[in-house]
C-alpha cells in the first residue's frame, strides 16, 4: 500500500477506537464529558485529514487510472482489501468506489480476467451494504440488491468460457459469483432456491472439478448448501412450492447433520441456527404443525445459555425470538396462547443485553436486536415498542439518541411558545383537537412534541454504521441511502400502537414546506393532519443537524445564529413561515439556544448516569 | 300530423247537391260517383230518388250553399268509425307529443337545476378558496393548496361549460368536423397520458391493447375523435369502483376487405371499452344517448357530470358516419363498441433504416407486450431474442459481448421480474458500452422518468400503447446513430455545430475524452488548467461554446475557481453555459461545492464514457 493508503486505514482504526471508547469508572461526569468532547474533536480532525487524503491522493489517482502502472493497481487492490474483508469492515463504500474504478478501467482495457475479479469484489461490496439494511421492505432496498446481483450475474456469465480461462483465481471468482447470485432477498423464494440448486449442480459437476482441482470444491459446495438452507429465513413471508421445499430439505439435512457430527465430536450441542432450519423445514414440508414448530422454537430459546455471549447464543436468544415473533405476527390468532411467553421473552432478552460485555460495540448483537426490532410484537404487558427503541438508541446509537432528545426538548419549547399564542395551532390532529381543557391540551401538545423528537429518527437505526463508524464525509450514494430513514421509520412506528402517532413525523421531517424539494415523495404535506408538528420537528432537526450533529458526514457546520438566519432565509420554501416568524423574536431564539447548549449537557449527564452507556 | 295523413285508411266521401223546390220537396241536382257506389244506385236513379230515403244508414253532413241549395257530404258508418279512431289516434299522438314536450321541458328544467348546482359547486370552491388564499397570502403552502383546488374546480367547471356548448352547437346544427391529418399513435398515447392517472388514482387496472393496425396516419377530426374516446373511457373510469378493471382495445378493419390495403381509401377504427363497473339497466340503455339523461341512483348521483357526454358522442359519431353499440348489465359493467370510418392519409411513410437480419434483445416480463414487440420486429425483418428478466439479459449480453455478436439494440420493457428496470439499464449500459442503443418501452409518462432514465443510460423512449411505426422509427434513429459512431456515417443529429471546452490537466485523460467526444462529431477545444479555460472562454465570442467539461483538481487554478471566474464575466453566455464538473470526488460536499461554484452537473471519474455521451445527448439536443 502507498503511504496515504496506510494512513487512511490507520485513521479508520483510530476512529473505531475513539468511537468505541468505554467509560472509565474512575472518571467524574465532567472528566467524562471533557473526554467525550475531546474525542469528538479528534474524530473530526481525523475525518478532515481523511478527506484530504482522499482528495489529494486517492481521487487524483483514480482520475489517472488509465495510465496507472500495474504496481499502483495492486496497491489499490490491497488498499481496498484493507477497507473491507472477511474480518473487518472499515469503509465498505470506499471499497466499492475503488473497485468500481478498477472495473471501469478493466472494461475499457477489455481485460477479461480483471473484469471478472472486479465484478466479484464490487458485488461483495454491494452485498455488505445490503446486509446492513435489516428490516427494510424489499421495495426499499431492491435497487441495492439488484446492483449486487447484476455484478455477480455478469461475472458468472463467464462460466461458459471456463475452459478458455486458464487461471485458477479467475475460475474461482466465476464460481463464487455464480453462487453469490442467490444472496439477498428475492421477490419469490423459488427464484432464490432455483439459483442455489443450479449452483450446486455446477459445483458438483465433475467436469468443472477435474479441470481445476486446486479449488476448494468441498467448501464451495457446503457453503452453497448453507446458503440454500438459510433460504428458510428468506422464505417465511412467501409460500413455498413442494419442489422448493424438497430442494431446500436436502441442503438443510446436509448442513444440519454435518453440524451435528461436528458438535458430537466436540461434545457440544449443534448450533441453534441449523437446528432451527431443521425444525423449520420439517414444518414447511408438513412433518410438523406451526404449533409444533413454535413449541420447538421455545425449547431452543429456553436452552440458549444467557451467560454465553457467542454468536450462536446471540442467535438463540435474540434472532430466534425475532423469527418466533414473525410467525406469530403472520398468525395473530396464535398470540393469546403464547402471550406470557412473549412478555417474558422481551424481559429475558433485555437482561441478556444488559450483562453482555461491551454490548455497544458488538456488531452481531446489534444486528440481532435490529432483527428483533423489525418483528417486535407489542402486547399489553410487554415492554412497549417505543421503550424498546429508546433502549436500543441509548445503548447502540447514543449520538442519535442525544440528537433526538435535543430535538424533542427544543420542539417542546417552540410548541409552548406557539400554544401560548395560538392554542388551536395543532388542532388538525384529532387527538389534540378533542381535548377541550386548554391547559390539558397544551400539556398534551408539549408531551407529543417531546416524543416526536425522540422518535423522528428511529429509521436511522437501520443505517447505523453510516453514523457511528464513518471516517469521512458521505458519498452521494450514502446520502441517498440515509434518505431511506424517513420511510423506514414511518413503517416501523406505524406498525405498533404505542408509536403510531409519531409515524407521520418520521416520514415527513425532511420534506420541504412548499413541497418543491426534500424527501420522501410519499409524504404529502397538505394531506397530513400532523403537518404542523412535522414542520416543527423538521425545523428543529435541521437547526440541530447543521449546528452540531451532521458536520462529520456532510461537512456542514453553522453557528446557531447562522442557522437561524438561514432558516429565516428559507421561509416559505423549506420551512413554514408560521414557525420562522417566531425565529425573528430574540427571546424565542434565546430559549432555543439554551436548549441546544444546556439541554445537551443535561442529556450527557443522563447518559453518564446510565452505567452501561458510553457518552 | 303528417303521420296521421300517411297512415289514414279513410275511404272517399260522396257528394250530393240538393235543391229545395218551391213545394218544399228535396231533389238531387248532382251526385258524384262515390255517392253512387255508397248508395248502390246509378246517377240516373239517384237524380230521381228521394234524398232522405237513399241516405238510410249513411251519415250526411249538410253544408248550406244558398237559400235553396245544400251540399250533402255522405259518409259510411265504417268511415265514421275510422274517423273516430283517427281522431282518437290524433289525440293520443298529441298527448304523447305533449308529454314528450313536457318531459323534455322537465329534463331541461332538471338539467338547469342540476347545472345550477353543478356550476355553483365549483364556483363556491373557487370563490371560497380565493378568499382563503387571500387571507393567508404569506403562507405559501396554504396558498398553493388553495390554488390547486381552484385549478381543479376551474377545470371541472370548464368541462361542464364545454359540454353544454357542444350540445347547444349540436342542437342548432352548428357543429362542423375538420379534416386534418393526424397520427393515431400520437393520439392514443396522449389519451393514455390523460386517462391513466385517473385510473391510477382509483387503483384501477387500465389495460390498452392494440390489435391489427393497417394505417397510423389518418385524416379526420382528431379533436372530436379524442373527445369521443376520452368521454367513453372517462365514463368507464368514473362509473367503475376502486380497484376495478378497464380494458380498452383499438384495432382497424378495411372498408373493402377484398381490396389490398394500398387500394383502400378508408379504414375503420374499431374501439372497445369494457369495464366491470356499475353498469346500466336495460331501461336506461334505451335512453343513454338522450341529452341530459343520467342513471339515477344514490351511488351515481355523487358522480359529477352533465349527462350530455354520451349524447355528444352519439351526435359526433353520427356526423362522422360511425357506429356505436353498448352492452351493459347493472352491477356487472358495460362494454362500448365504436367504429369510425377514417380516411387514410396520403402522406408517405418515412423511409426507415432498419438493419434487416440483425438481432434485437427484448427484456420484458410481460408476455403480451413481449409477444407484440417480437411480432413487430419480425415484421421489420429483425431477429428478436426475448429474455424475461434482468439477470438472464446480463448473462446473455456478457456472452454476446465476449463472443462479439452483440445485438444491434435492446428494448427494455417496464415489467422485469427480478430487477428494477433502471438498475438493469444502468448495469447493461456499463457492460455494453456507450454506443449500444437501449430503448425503454413503457406506459409511464416520459417527462416524469426522463431524468432518471437518461442517467441510467437509456437512449430513447417509446410510449405505450405501442405502435410499430414508433418502435421502428426509434430503432432506426438509434441504430443509424450507433452505426455512425462506428462507420462514420452521417449524424442523425448534427453535433458538428456544437463546441465544447474540455478543461483537464491530465494529458491521457484529455486524449480519451477528446476521442469519445469527437466520435459524435462535436468540436472540442481544450484547456490544461482552470486559468487557461477562463482565458479561452473570455477570448471567445459570445455563445461560441455550448458546454464546458471542467476537471476540478488542476494546477494553477482549480475547476471551482475557474467556474466562479467564468460565471462572473459580464456576458450573457457566462451565466448560462452548462458546466459539468469532472472529478472522482463524489462526496456530498463536493457536489455541493461544485454547485456553489456555479457548476450545473457532476460527472464522476474515472471517465464514465456512457455518462459523458449521455450529457452531450441531453444538453446538445
Amino acid at each position: 500500500m502507498q503511504p496515504y493508503q496506510k494512513e487512511y486505514i490507520d485513521n479508520l482504526k483510530d476512529i473505531a477506537v475513539l468511537t468505541a471508547r468505554k467509560k472509565s469508572s474512575a472518571q467524574s461526569f465532567e472528566e467524562c464529558l471533557e473526554h467525550s468532547l475531546e474525542n469528538k474533536e479528534k474524530v473530526l480532525q481525523i475525518v478532515n485529514r481523511n478527506m484530504e487524503l482522499l482528495r489529494d491522493h486517492l481521487f487524483p489517482r483514480l482520475d489517472h487510472l488509465f495510465e496507472a502502472p500495474q504496481e499502483e493497481l495492486q496497491d489499490l487492490q490491497e488498499f481496498a482489501e484493507n477497507l473491507l474483508n472477511g474480518r473487518n469492515e472499515l469503509d465498505a463504500e470506499l471499497f466499492c468506489q475503488v473497485h468500481q474504478a478498477l472495473l471501469s478501467r478493466a472494461r475499457l482495457m477489455k481485460d477479461r480476467n480483471s473484469m471478472i475479479r472486479e465484478l466479484y469484489w464490487l458485488g461483495i461490496g454491494r452485498h455488505n451494504l445490503c446486509n446492513k439494511m435489516i428490516g427494510l421492505e424489499l421495495w426499499q432496498i431492491e435497487k441495492y440488491i439488484s446492483q449486487m446481483r447484476l455484478c455477480f450475474a455478469e461475472a458468472a456469465a463467464y462460466l461458459k468460457y471456463y475452459d478458455e480461462i486458464d487461471d485458477t483465481e479467475t475460475r474461482g471468482y466465476i464460481l463464487r459469483s455464480r453462487a453469490n447470485m442467490a444472496l439477498g432477498q428475492f421477490k419469490n423464494s423459488s427464484d432464490k432456491i432455483r439459483l442455489g440448486k443450479q449452483t450446486l449442480q455446477i459445483l458438483q459437476d465433475k467436469g468443472y472439478q477435474e479441470k481445476e482441482p486446486n479449488l476448494p470444491w468441498e467448501r464451495y459446495i457446503y457453503m452453497t448448501h448453507q446458503q440454500i438452507a438459510s433460504s428458510m429465513s428468506h422464505s417465511r413471508n412467501s409460500i413455498m412450492s413442494s419442489q422448493d421445499i424438497a430442494d431446500v430439505m436436502d441442503s438443510v439435512y446436509i448442513v444440519y447433520h454435518r453440524q451435528l457430527e461436528e458438535a458430537k465430536s466436540q461434545n457440544k450441542q449443534p448450533p441453534i441456527r441449523f437446528t432451527f432450519s431443521h425444525y423449520a423445514i420439517e414444518y414447511y414440508c408438513g412433518l410438523d404443525t406451526l404449533d409444533g414448530l413454535l413449541s420447538k422454537m421455545e425449547e431452543l430459546m429456553n436452552k440458549a445459555d444467557p451467560t454465553d455471549f457467542s454468536a450462536d447464543s446471540i442467535y438463540g436468544l435474540i434472532s430466534l425470538p425475532a423469527f418466533y415473533c414473525q410467525y406469530l405476527e403472520e398468525y395473530p390468532e396464535r398470540i393469546p396462547a403464547h402471550l406470557e411467553y412473549i412478555e417474558d421473552l422481551y424481559k429475558r432478552i433485555w437482561e441478556y443485553v444488559k450483562v453482555f460485555p461491551d454490548a455497544s460495540v458488538n456488531e452481531q448483537l446489534f444486528f440481532s436486536l435490529r432483527q428483533l426490532s423489525s418483528t417486535f410484537l407489542e402486547t399489553e404487558n410487554s415492554i412497549s415498542y417505543g421503550e424498546f427503541i429508546q433502549k436500543i438508541l441509548i445503548r447502540f446509537a447514543p449520538g442519535i439518541y442525544l440528537h433526538s432528545q435535543i430535538v424533542g426538548k427544543a420542539a417542546r419549547v417552540l410548541c409552548e411558545i406557539i400554544m401560548n399564542e395560538e392554542p388551536e395551532f395543532f388542532d388538525d390532529i384529532d387527538f389534540i383537537r378533542n381535548i377541550e381543557e386548554p391547559e390539558k391540551k397544551k400539556e398534551e401538545v408539549l408531551d407529543y412534541a417531546m416524543k416526536c423528537g425522540a422518535f423522528h429518527d428511529v429509521g436511522k437505526i437501520n443505517f447505523i454504521t453510516l453514523y457511528s463508524r464513518t471516517g469521512r464525509q458521505w458519498f452521494a450514494e450514502e446520502y441517498e441511502i440515509v434518505h431511506l430513514h424517513t420511510s423506514v421509520g414511518e413503517i416501523s412506528l406505524s406498525k405498533r400502537e404505542s408509536t403510531r402517532r409519531y409515524a407521520a413525523i418520521a416520514l415527513g421531517h425532511h420534506s420541504w414546506y412548499d413541497g418543491s424539494r426534500g424527501y420522501p415523495e410519499t409524504y404529502k404535506r397538505l394531506e397530513s393532519p400532523y403537518r404542523q408538528m412535522v414542520d416543527v420537528i423538521g425545523l428543529i432537526d435541521w437547526i440541530e443537524n447543521v449546528t452540531y450533529s451532521s458536520e462529520l458526514y456532510t461537512g456542514v457546520k453553522k453557528t446557531f445564529e447562522e442557522a437561524v438566519q438561514d432558516a429565516i432565509a428559507l421561509e416559505g420554501k423549506r420551512f413554514s413561515p408560521l414557525l420562522t416568524a417566531r425565529l425573528r423574536d430574540k427571546k424565542v431564539t434565546e430559549q432555543l439556544c439554551h436548549v441546544f447548549t444546556k439541554g445537551r449537557e443535561e442529556l450527557y449527564q443522563q447518559l453518564y448516569d446510565m452505567k452501561y452507556c458510553k457518552i | 300530423m303528417t303521420g296521421i295523413k300517411n297512415n289514414s285508411t279513410r275511404e272517399n266521401k260522396g257528394y250530393l247537391v240538393i235543391e229545395q223546390t218551391e213545394n218544399n220537396q228535396l231533389q238531387i241536382l248532382y251526385a258524384d260517383e262515390t255517392s253512387c257506389s255508397m248508395t248502390g244506385l246509378t246517377i240516373e236513379e239517384l237524380l230521381n230518388a228521394d234524398p232522405i230515403q237513399i241516405i238510410g244508414g249513411l251519415e250526411s253532413i249538410p253544408v248550406k250553399l244558398d237559400d235553396n241549395h245544400e251540399l250533402w257530404i255522405l259518409d259510411s258508418a265504417k268511415n265514421r268509425q275510422l274517423r273516430i279512431e283517427e281522431l282518437e289516434q290524433m289525440n293520443k299522438t298529441l298527448e304523447d307529443a305533449l308529454k314528450a314536450a313536457e318531459a323534455a321541458n322537465e329534463a331541461k328544467s332538471n338539467f338547469l337545476s342540476n347545472m345550477s348546482h353543478d356550476i355553483r359547486t365549483p364556483m363556491n370552491a373557487i370563490v371560497g378558496m380565493t378568499s382563503i388564499g387571500l387571507s393567508h397570502i404569506d403562507e405559501k403552502a396554504r396558498v398553493q393548496d388553495c390554488l390547486q383546488k381552484i385549478q381543479s374546480a376551474s377545470t371541472h367547471l370548464m368541462s361542464l361549460v364545454n359540454d353544454v356548448l357542444d350540445m347547444s352547437r349540436i342542437d342548432s346544427g352548428r357543429i362542423t368536423l375538420s379534416e386534418e391529418e393526424f397520427s393515431l399513435a400520437d393520439m392514443l398515447h396522449d389519451i393514455s397520458i390523460i386517462i391513466r392517472p385517473q385510473a391510477v388514482q382509483k387503483n384501477q387496472s387500465f389495460q390498452v391493447e392494440i390489435g391489427r393496425i393497417y394505417e397510423e396516419n389518418l385524416c379526420g377530426d382528431p379533436l372530436r375523435l379524442r373527445q369521443i374516446l376520452v368521454n367513453i373511457i372517462g365514463n368507464a373510469i368514473k362509473y367503475t369502483q376502486t380497484e376495478g378493471d378497464i380494458q380498452v382495445r383499438f384495432s382497424q378493419h378495411l372498408e373493402n376487405k377484398t381490396l389490398e390495403k394500398e387500394k383502400n381509401d378508408i379504414v375503420w377504427l374499431d374501439f372497445m371499452c369494457k369495464d366491470n363497473g356499475l353498469g346500466m339497466s336495460q331501461e336506461f340503455l334505451t335512453r343513454i344517448f338522450i341529452p341530459f339523461e343520467r342513471v339515477s341512483n344514490t351511488t351515481i348521483s355523487k358522480i359529477e357530470g352533465t349527462g350530455l357526454g354520451m349524447a355528444i358522442v352519439k351526435n359526433i359519431l353520427d356526423r362522422m358516419g360511425g357506429k356505436i353499440e353498448v352492452e351493459s348489465e347493472e352491477g356487472k359493467g358495460s362494454c362500448f363498441y365504436v367504429s369510425i370510418p377514417l380516411r387514410i392519409s396520403p402522406q408517405s411513410r418515412k423511409s426507415l433504416n432498419l438493419p434487416e437480419g440483425q438481432t434485437v434483445l427484448i427484456v420484458e416480463g410481460n408476455k403480451n407486450r413481449a409477444r407484440q414487440i417480437t411480432g413487430f420486429l419480425q415484421e421489420g425483418g429483425l431477429i428478436p431474442i426475448h429474455m424475461e428478466n434482468g439477470l438472464d439479459a446480463v448473462t446473455w449480453l456478457a456472452e454476446a459481448q465476449y463472443e462479439e455478436h452483440m445485438p444491434c439494440a435492446m428494448i427494455l420493457g417496464q415489467e422485469i421480474s427480478d430487477t428494477p428496470v433502471l438498475e438493469a439499464a444502468a448495469h447493461i449500459r456499463q457492460l455494453a458500452g456507450p454506443d449500444f442503443p437501449i430503448i425503454l418501452v413503457s406506459e409511464g409518462d416520459w417527462a416524469q422518468i426522463e431524468y432518471r432514465a437518461v442517467r441510467a443510460g437509456i437512449n430513447a423512449f417509446v410510449p405505450c400503447p405501442l405502435f410499430m411505426s414508433r418502435l421502428f422509427a426509434t430503432l432506426s434513429d438509434l441504430i443509424g446513430h450507433a452505426d455512425q459512431d462506428t462507420d462514420h456515417q452521417v449524424n442523425i443529429i448534427d453535433y458538428s455545430k456544437y463546441r465544447i471546452l474540455l478543461v483537464e490537466d491530465n494529458e491521457l485523460n484529455r486524449e480519451i475524452a477528446i476521442e469519445l467526444l469527437s466520435l459524435i462529431g462535436v468540436q472540442v477545444e481544450e484547456a490544461e488548467n482552470g486559468a487557461r479555460a477562463v482565458e479561452i472562454f473570455e477570448a471567445s465570442t459570445e455563445g461560441y461554446f455550448d458546454l464546458i467539461f471542467m476537471d476540478v483538481q488542476m494546477p494553477i487554478m482549480n475547476g471551482y475557481e475557474a467556474t466562479r471566474q467564468i460565471r462572473k464575466l459580464q456576458r450573457k453566455d457566462a451565466k448560462e453555459i452548462w458546466i459539468v464538473a469532472m472529478t472522482a470526488n463524489a462526496f456530498v460536499e463536493d457536489i455541493r461545492m461544485s454547485k456553489d461554484a456555479g457548476m450545473n452537473e457532476h460527472l464522476s471519474k474515472p471517465v464514465d464514457v456512457e455518462r459523458l455521451q449521455e450529457i452531450l445527448r441531453t444538453r446538445l439536443k
